[in-house]
């Protein structure tokens, strides 16, 4: 099968244009005869629902969490990028389009980014008027920072709560449509399967977590919004419930998984404090616009930071790169602060850490201003750590955070299978190999407001869908299947829980197919994780009831779908034999340690097609054409 | 619902009738307090004074007024203490005060307690003064001897001991009631109410105090 | 150290309850709160029994999924702090703790420590939003706001609809939850053309879901985790009278 990323024709700026005035309508009469399934309701999600309410649709949204305003977007700290360029400082769409394609190490798709950078200003404008209280200067206009690595200040914020604002924005929305009859909301259920009828999406089953009914949904479209797939690490800075499930069963139900290896480490994460650990929460890296990295020049320095003198400080990212210094990306960042721990000087106890120190800036702004500006991150590791701050220079370390890769969508943000849209984190299309600091916020809403409202339209306006229930076949396959598998899950009896496992398969990803990887490791990756999926179906336990509120089996359904995706996800970072972006092959490196991409060999979009469990994916291309763009090796020196 | 039974009756508008109803008993009360200091200036001060608050032809509807306010208030808080214990029907096992910024007291605890000891005070006040013995004074021009039913009563020790406990649920009463009156009517300033709640708790002392300190006075010297 | 816990069973929302012991032999003082039930759930599971049902999702204080009460107190004795992020250092060994629910008549029990909060999503439909389409906003920086406002009203939208202030007032009431939601728009420019609608509509949606009236205790403001101070309750009042007594609409 021939991937077709249906791009628009014509100059790189006259696309999305061009595109939207070629794109078929539906009259606003006919719209509430469609349905649209929305699953998930983050940022892409929920903007989706209430911009396609708005437009008429009838809308069914669906959420794991108890409301739809706790999906993970809700977590994102540091802000929202968009090319207003309302500091006069050179910042433009071209600049910003520029910017990401360099920054995803240029394995993204020029257009799909492009559209990014244009919507982007929408989105502001849109947020400010929901009410979203952005930062603003004292004289009431927008106030911007710069963010991970870039040369002008285009991000927005709200404190260090961004993601949760916008979120409360896109819900407020959405439930505004809810209160209108437009989109009716499903909290508390999960997607378990996708039904395809006739090669099209044309509904969902989805388990009811509080009464464990199996329920059926029927739509003319289905649009995932489910985020990434962090998770599979076991430790990461998402939230415990974010899974890769809606986006497993939709890939096995035969929609294209793109570039599964593309995972981003942020570099600023509190470090782990024990075996207990359930979650790694996120410092947000706006802080390193005031801090400085630093680890002692003598391994095995134990002393504490303010005994080490000036001249016995390694501040390793200042030396490294003298341009970008403490903001280069969040992949080099990253990878130079694990490559200092392993020359034996981390900090901590652990030694897997390395100081993040803002006493320079305390120092030349004072206490109230840093309090100003990260005051509820300083609280944040004060309440986790039980150190203050203010005094004693943070520990972080890396930890997994973003999911680049995700399911292929075209320029309509349509997977492989017709009428299955995929949205935000889930789909794998903008961000490249490697997102940048206050992308993904953008992309998400980019997404929800601005793209799937004209592109899903098109798709309804111009395909024929013949009448759909949930009493077809393929409904009733689906059921059982999920039934099935639910009672297979309860019926092991075994006596491994579902999380000793889950840790089991992160550790195997975060050793093997994490900050930097090798042919070696992949393959002992490839060869464990099979052992692990087996021994889950022989020996997890899953006590308790099926018609009832089991968050345990919740989780194991979740664990058993993380088991067949990672391999998927090692099987992608075995086949790309370079570096690019948030994936490090070792084998490919230039001299002096940086990602060496090659481009001639692996200029393209892996999109593999599931052919069954345990048996290898076929492996589909999508090559990337830059016509906009010069291709360079990225250097932050 | 019309407009104004829908604001009057829900939580909102429940809580400012209850709040300004409070409030304006609240200025009576600092009233009444004054009022009764003039005792200290001797029986004859306090008789005329008495006299001219009665022979005054308005005495009528601001009694009326009075009455009314506080009937709303009673009836108001009753109301109201049903309705909230009904939104948990089911208690806790354990539950603590939260400490920290919160302003729970024993006082506002008791809120609804104190209130009904007040009731049954008010009555027996009114009717043990307001409609009790109409002793006239022996001076011309003879007025009501008030002064001399207030020795009579507050020389016994029980009637002593009653006023200075409901004096001092008075103010238990004041010590949460008046700032709380000035948040439901939605009163707040960011250095004001802060002002406001210390003052609060120092009036209800005072006028507890105050009112308390009466009978023991009169008890002790006349 | 050694943890002795108390903790609500209830097998479903129409199912009687009971408090069942459990002792958590082993606690590391850098865990947090949940971390140790999920200790205590692992050896559960591995019995072969129900584990604890207890709501958490982001476990950084921020979604507003987690919550129940220790010893009394929602989300426990740590001033500005939820459940998840609450840190056992703050705990000695011995300690007896008693785990409850949120309890509310607006929020039913569905299954031990976890409750049904859709009430406040509700309140929310009732007004909690600006009635803008998107496609139709004017450039950002067309309307000024001061930046002190827009730190007001961000103080006020940290809100993040956990429920502990419900869980703290002796009367359930939502008052926090609303008037946080209510001051937040109000305070902007934004919010002006549906002020008044959306406080009316907003206190009601609240009295009809079941909760109760606001006593000014100001409970709420020392349980909430993002330390919302009771003034938005005074401010949603006025908002509401002058709605309603001064509204010509």
């Amino acid at each position: 099968m021939a991937l077709d990323p249906k791009v628009p024709g014509g100059p790189l700026a006259e696309k999305w244009d061009r595109h939207r005035f070629e794109s078929k309508l539906v009259n606003p009469a006919n719209r509430r005869k469609y349905t649209i399934i929305i699953v998930g309701t983050g940022l892409a999600g929920a903007s989706a629902a209430s911009s396609l309410g708005e437009l008429g649709y009838n809308v069914l949204s669906f959420c794991i969490q108890d409301s739809p305003r706790r999906a993970h977007s809700i977590a994102a700290q540091g802000g929202i990028n968009a090319a207003k360029n309302y500091q006069n400082d050179g910042d433009s769409i071209q600049r910003l389009f520029y910017d990401t394609v360099k920054g995803g190490d240029y394995r993204s798709r020029e257009a799909n980014v492009y559209r990014l950078a244009q919507v982007s200003v929408n989105i502001i404008d849109q947020c400010v008027a929901q009410g979203v209280p952005f930062a603003r200067e004292y004289g009431g206009l927008l106030d911007n920072r710069s963010f991970g690595g870039a040369q002008v200040s285009r991000t927005f914020y709200a404190r260090g709560q961004t993601g949760q604002q916008l979120l409360l924005g896109a819900y407020q929305s959405m439930m505004r449509q809810v209160a209108k009859g437009t989109v009716v909301a499903f909290p508390n259920r999960e997607m378990l399967d996708l039904v395809v009828i006739n090669g099209q999406a044309r509904g969902i089953v989805c388990r009811n977590l509080i009464t464990g009914e199996i329920e059926r949904y029927a739509a003319h479209a289905v649009l995932l919004c489910t985020g990434g797939y962090g998770t599979a690490y076991y430790l990461s800075t998402n939230a415990l419930n974010s899974n890769v499930t809606a986006a497993w069963r939709a890939h096995k139900r035969g929609a294209f998984f793109g570039n599964p290896c593309y995972t981003q480490i942020h570099p600023t994460c509190i470090p782990v404090s024990g075996p207990h650990q359930s979650k790694l929460t996120l410092m947000s890296e706006s802080l390193r616009n005031d801090g400085r990295v630093w680890v002692p020049k003598n391994p095995g320095d134990k002393r504490s930071p303010e005994q080490i003198p000036e001249s016995q400080r390694d501040y390793y990212l200042e030396r490294r790169y003298p341009t970008f210094g403490n903001l280069v990306p969040r992949d080099v960042a990253s990878r130079n602060a694990k490559g200092v721990c392993d020359e034996g000087r981390g900090v901590g106890e652990s030694g897997l850490a390395v100081y993040l120190d803002l006493s320079d800036a305390i120092n030349r702004l004072g206490v109230e201003v840093i309090k100003g500006r990260y005051g509820n991150l300083f609280d944040m590791y004060a309440k986790i750590t039980g150190e203050d701050p203010y005094k004693v220079p943070m520990r972080i370390y890396p930890a997994i955070h973003y999911t680049m890769g995700g399911l292929w969508v075209d320029y309509n943000l349509m997977s492989t299978i017709p009428g299955l849209h995929v949205l935000g984190e889930a789909n794998f299309s903008d961000h490249g190999a490697n997102r940048l600091g206050a992308s993904a916020l953008m992309q998400g809403l980019a997404d929800g407001y601005f793209v799937i409202p004209y592109t899903v339209t098109a798709y309804l306006g111009g395909t024929t869908l013949p009448a759909v229930t949930t009493d077809h076949d393929a409904f009733k396959e689906a059921e059982a299947a999920v039934q099935q598998r639910i009672d297979r899950l309860l019926a092991v009896g075994g006596g491994k829980t579902p999380r000793q496992l889950h840790r089991e398969l992160g550790a195997v990803l975060w050793d093997d197919v994490g900050m930097a990887r090798n042919d070696a490791g992949l393959r002992r990756a490839l060869a464990r994780i099979p052992q692990i999926r087996e021994e889950f179906w022989k020996n997890v336990s899953v006590p308790g009831p099926k018609n009832n509120l089991n968050k345990n089996l919740e989780y194991a359904g979740r664990v058993a779908d993380h088991l067949e995706f990672a391999e998927l996800l090692t099987l992608d970072a075995l086949h790309r034999t370079e570096s690019c972006g948030g994936h490090f092959r070792e084998e490919s490196q230039t001299p002096d340690g940086e990602a060496l991409r090659k481009d001639d060999e692996f200029g393209y979009v892996a999109a593999w097609e599931f052919q069954g469990v345990g048996k290898a994916p076929a492996l589909h291309k999508e090559p990337l054409t830059f016509e906009n763009v010069k291709l360079t090796q990225r250097s932050y020196k | 619902m019309s407009t104004f039974r829908r604001v009057f009756s829900s939580s909102v508008g429940t809580k400012l009738l209850i709040g300004l109803t409070g409030l304006a008993m609240f200025v009576y009360l600092i009233l009444h307090l004054i009022g009764n200091a003039l005792i200290f200036a001797g029986p004859d001060t306090f008789n005329h004074y008495s006299h001219a608050l009665i022979s005054n032809p308005l005495i009528i509807p601001i009694e009326t007024g009075l009455l009314l306010i506080f009937l709303l208030h009673v009836y108001k808080t009753i109301v109201n203490y049903f309705s909230n214990q009904s939104a948990r029907p089911t208690g806790y096992a354990e539950k603590k005060f939260a400490g920290h910024t919160s302003r729970k007291s024993v006082a506002s605890s008791t809120m609804i307690f104190s209130g009904l000891v007040l009731l049954l005070f008010v009555v027996i006040h009114v009717k043990q003064f307001k409609y009790g013995a109409w002793y006239l004074t022996t001076t011309a021009p003879s007025v009501r001897d008030l002064a001399r039913l207030e020795f009579e009563v507050f020389r016994q020790p029980l009637w002593v001991a009653f006023y200075a406990l409901c004096t001092i649920v008075v103010g238990l009463h004041l010590r949460h009631g008046i700032a709380s009156g000035f948040q439901s009517i939605g009163f707040d300033h960011p250095v004001y109410t802060r002002r406001l709640t210390v003052t609060g708790v120092v009036l209800a002392i005072i006028i507890g105090g105050g009112l308390a300190f009466i009978p023991v006075w009169v008890y002790f010297t006349q | 150290m050694r943890i002795n816990l108390k903790i609500w069973r209830q097998s479903g929302p129409d199912k009687p309850g009971r408090f069942v012991e459990y002792t958590a032999p082993d606690v590391s003082p850098d865990m947090s709160f949940l971390e140790m039930l999920d200790v205590i759930n692992e050896e559960l599971i591995v019995k072969g029994e129900d584990p604890i049902a207890f709501d958490s999702d982001c476990r950084e204080g921020i979604c507003g999924t987690c919550g129940f009460l220790v010893s009394g107190v929602p989300h426990g004795p740590e001033p500005g702090t939820t459940v998840c992020q609450l840190h056992m250092r703050h705990f000695k060994d011995g300690d007896r703790l008693t785990l409850e629910p949120w309890r509310a008549k607006a929020f039913p029990v569905i299954k031990d420590l976890v409750v049904d909060r859709s009430a406040f999503d509700r309140i929310i439909q009732a007004g909690g939003y600006t009635s803008v389409n998107v496609g139709g906003a004017q450039d950002a920086n067309a309307i000024l706001i001061p930046g002190t406002l827009a730190e007001k009203a961000m103080d006020s939208a940290a809100c993040i609809g956990c429920g502990a202030c419900v869980a703290a007032c002796k009367n359930a009431s939502a008052a926090l939850f609303t008037s946080a939601k209510i001051s937040h728009l109000a305070l902007l420019p934004q919010g002006q053309i549906e002020r008044r609608a959306r406080a009316i509509a907003m206190v009601e949606r609240h009295d009809d879901e079941g909760f109760g009236s606001c006593s000014n205790e100001g409970e709420c403001e020392a349980v909430c985790p993002k330390e919302i101070p009771i003034t938005n309750i005074a401010r949603m009042n006025r908002e509401y009278f002058r709605a309603m007594l001064i509204s010509r609409d």
